[in-house]
């Protein structure tokens, strides 16, 4: 068999194996983040087996730490992330609406105690007599969920559309019902908003979006008369931000939601990642032996320094980018906690993981924030803020960070940041375009290994 | 231990075949390992560690190439069973035999210590299994379990220190190797 014919197989091989594997994504990601995860924790197994603990015993204490951790995490940060989307929801959507305006809401703590004004009458089933203040807890359930015996339906209106908030009332719903008088000041106590991780409705991503996208193009059609004697009267900037971002919107959140639900249908996710990952960790050795053991003879060396290679390389890009994730994260949290940004929490988050796609990654940032503060009303001095925080982390980050913790050769053309971050996209939304990029170094970091050693033994194969 | 005397009796062949299996398989590599000078100061329990980061045993059949004078080396190879024949190109071009090596003897332990090219080739003369243990699980033994791999660092030192001499021949000559090839072949006529 001639070159030729062997290239052409192995091209034709390749394509099968990518298609197949495009096939099964769903069931191969969790086998990628479980040999993501072990990836970053093998380091730490391995120092804990050095000072003496079996490898077995070192990998269930790291797991038990880590998933204690893990899951103590997600039930803090998730509670507060639903608790403070619904809420954040349910209070963009009251923006001047006819019904109920509550000022100077926050949801900061289990519980707190914040003023509130009814600018007008409306039909409200606790009563609040005259001159007299009344703690009320309110609860939010999301849409879907089973209304509580006690909850009350708030309808309002906006433009034609009518919407309807459903709260369930906790606590002192027997009180006397009767009408009160507008420009009245009361108490409420927000109750911490009471749904588990998880249970929340990914398309509570594509409504808060909405809600987003409708304010800004309310805002915009408020600037539209000024700018429309320069750009001529077709120009209708309300209507353009209103279409274009539907569809932007549509094609990331939709695409995610659907990946989302896909991946973490049941318990799938939660279960199968930690079991794999535990078996990659504990039996990692034998299973490259195990590998190594199939090669033939002929390339029985060249596989076992490309995968050496190629394991130390990859180790160390992951934990690199892991670390740099964190520390980013950490520090966008922070800034935007301090200058007062709404939702500095996933908001920081989302900064810190999009800091993993070079040159868009800083910008998504900024761009997120900077349409959250100008939505809840922060105005443009906020945005200023924002990006001044952003630059200054960024500023961090290239100077401190980088250079010390993300391996120089896996340095990508930005034209091919862009071409993969636009396929993940269209593959898989945000969590395609967050994941194609450190995807796309590993593939890199591999393809150059396998290069220089095949370079190296070439006596053999070439 | 199980009050029954049926479970007792299955339970009691069990951990004695077990046991007894386990001490065959163990021994019988252990033996092997005693004999290569790196391995020969570790302990019963050193020696199983060892064991387990080894590759192999590999089957190679007779007249294959294990490895190739000019590459880059790995690791070191321990002769379980068969017959391996170590041969190099020499200055002039032509192939030299340098050794036979059978059940104990082992071959490319320089690799151990340095990433330089092989400095000779070996074949299998008959079919053989072979046992390899590579440079990278020895780096890790260092960070790992120093005083084990002290050990076997001494040995691999005392042993590099014989022959130091045939050392600095084959480090100066060793890059040269793709010309020698060409030396002799125009030599025997097959290139002009």
């Amino acid at each position: 068999m001639n070159w030729q014919v062997k290239v052409a197989i192995g091209l034709v091989a390749i394509a099968v194996l990518g298609w197949f594997l495009y096939e099964i994504r769903g069931i191969l990601t969790p086998f990628v983040f479980a040999f993501v995860l072990a990836y970053i924790l093998y380091p730490i197994v391995d120092w804990m087996e050095r000072r003496g603990l079996g490898r077995v015993w070192s990998t269930l204490l790291v797991f038990s730490i880590v998933f204690a951790g893990l899951g103590i995490g997600a039930f803090k940060v998730g509670d507060k992330l639903t608790g403070e989307t619904v809420d954040r929801v349910f209070t963009i959507a009251n923006t001047g609406d006819k019904l109920l305006i509550i000022q100077g809401m926050a949801w900061e703590d289990d519980s707190r105690e914040q003023p509130f004004v009814l600018r007008e009458e409306h039909r409200w089933p606790l009563g609040i007599a005259p001159k007299e203040e009344l703690a009320i807890h309110l609860r939010f359930v999301p849409k879907d969920h089973a209304p509580a015996a006690n909850a009350l339906l708030i309808a309002y209106s906006q433009g034609k559309d009518e919407y309807s908030q459903r709260i369930s009332v906790h606590g002192n719903s027997s009180a006397v019902a009767g009408s009160q008088a507008a420009g009245k000041s009361g108490s409420v106590v927000f109750s911490r908003a009471h749904i588990g991780f998880g249970k929340a409705d990914p398309n509570v991503l594509v409504e808060i979006g909405d809600r987003i996208l409708t304010e800004t193009s309310a805002r915009a059609s408020s600037i539209e008369p000024m700018l429309q004697p320069y750009l001529g009267s077709d120009f209708r900037l309300a209507e353009l931000i209103r279409e274009h971002g539907e569809r932007l919107m549509k094609t990331m959140l939709g695409g995610t939601t659907v990946f989302i639900e896909g991946v973490i249908s049941g318990l799938t996710f939660a279960v199968i990642v930690p079991f794999v990952a535990f078996f990659f960790l504990k039996e990692g050795r034998r299973l490259t032996r195990g590998l190594i053991a199939l090669v033939p003879n002929a390339y029985f060396e060249l596989c076992l320094n490309l995968i050496y290679q190629a394991n130390k390389q990859i180790g160390n890009y992951i934990r690199g980018q892991l670390l740099a994730v964190l520390v980013v994260s950490v520090l966008s949290i922070s800034g935007l906690s301090i200058i007062g940004v709404y939702y500095a929490l996933p908001l920081g988050l989302l900064a810190g993981l999009a800091n993993v796609i070079p040159y868009l990654g800083p910008l998504i940032g900024i761009v997120c924030s900077s349409i959250v503060a100008l939505a809840t009303g922060g105005g443009l001095a906020m945005v200023a803020k924002v990006i001044v925080m952003f630059l200054i982390v960024q500023l961090i980050d290239n100077v401190l960070i980088q250079p010390t913790m993300v391996a120089k050769s896996v340095e990508l053309h930005p034209l091919v940041v862009l071409f993969v971050v636009m396929v993940g996209s269209q593959l898989m939304g945000i969590v395609g375009m967050l994941i194609a990029v450190p995807l796309t170094g590993i593939a890199k970091v591999s393809g150059q290994t396998i290069y220089k050693g095949i370079r190296q033994y070439q006596f053999r194969v070439g | 231990m199980p009050s029954n005397p049926l479970w007792r009796h299955v339970f009691y062949r069990l951990r004695e075949s077990v046991r007894s299996g386990r001490k065959e398989e163990e021994s019988s590599t252990c033996r092997l390992l005693k004999k290569v000078p790196i391995f020969q100061d570790l302990s019963g329990r050193e020696l199983h560690k060892i064991e387990e980061m080894l590759y192999g045993p590999r089957n190679w059949r007779a007249g294959e190439t294990i490895i190739n004078q000019g590459d880059p080396g790995m690791g070191m190879y321990i002769v379980a069973s068969g017959q391996v024949r170590i041969a190099q190109i020499g200055d002039d071009g032509f192939e030299k035999q340098l050794a036979t090596l059978t059940r104990g003897d082992f071959f490319g332990a320089q690799a151990l210590v340095d990433e330089l090219p092989r400095s000779a080739s070996a074949y299998a003369l008959q079919p053989c299994r072979l046992l390899v243990f590579c440079r990278p699980d020895l780096l890790e033994l260092l960070e790992n379990n120093t005083s084990l791999a002290l050990k076997m660092v001494e040995g691999l030192a005392q042993m590099i220190s014989t022959d130091v001499p045939e050392l600095i021949k084959k480090f100066s000559a060793q890059l040269r190797t793709p010309e020698r090839l060409l030396k002799g072949a125009r030599r025997s006529g097959s290139v002009q």
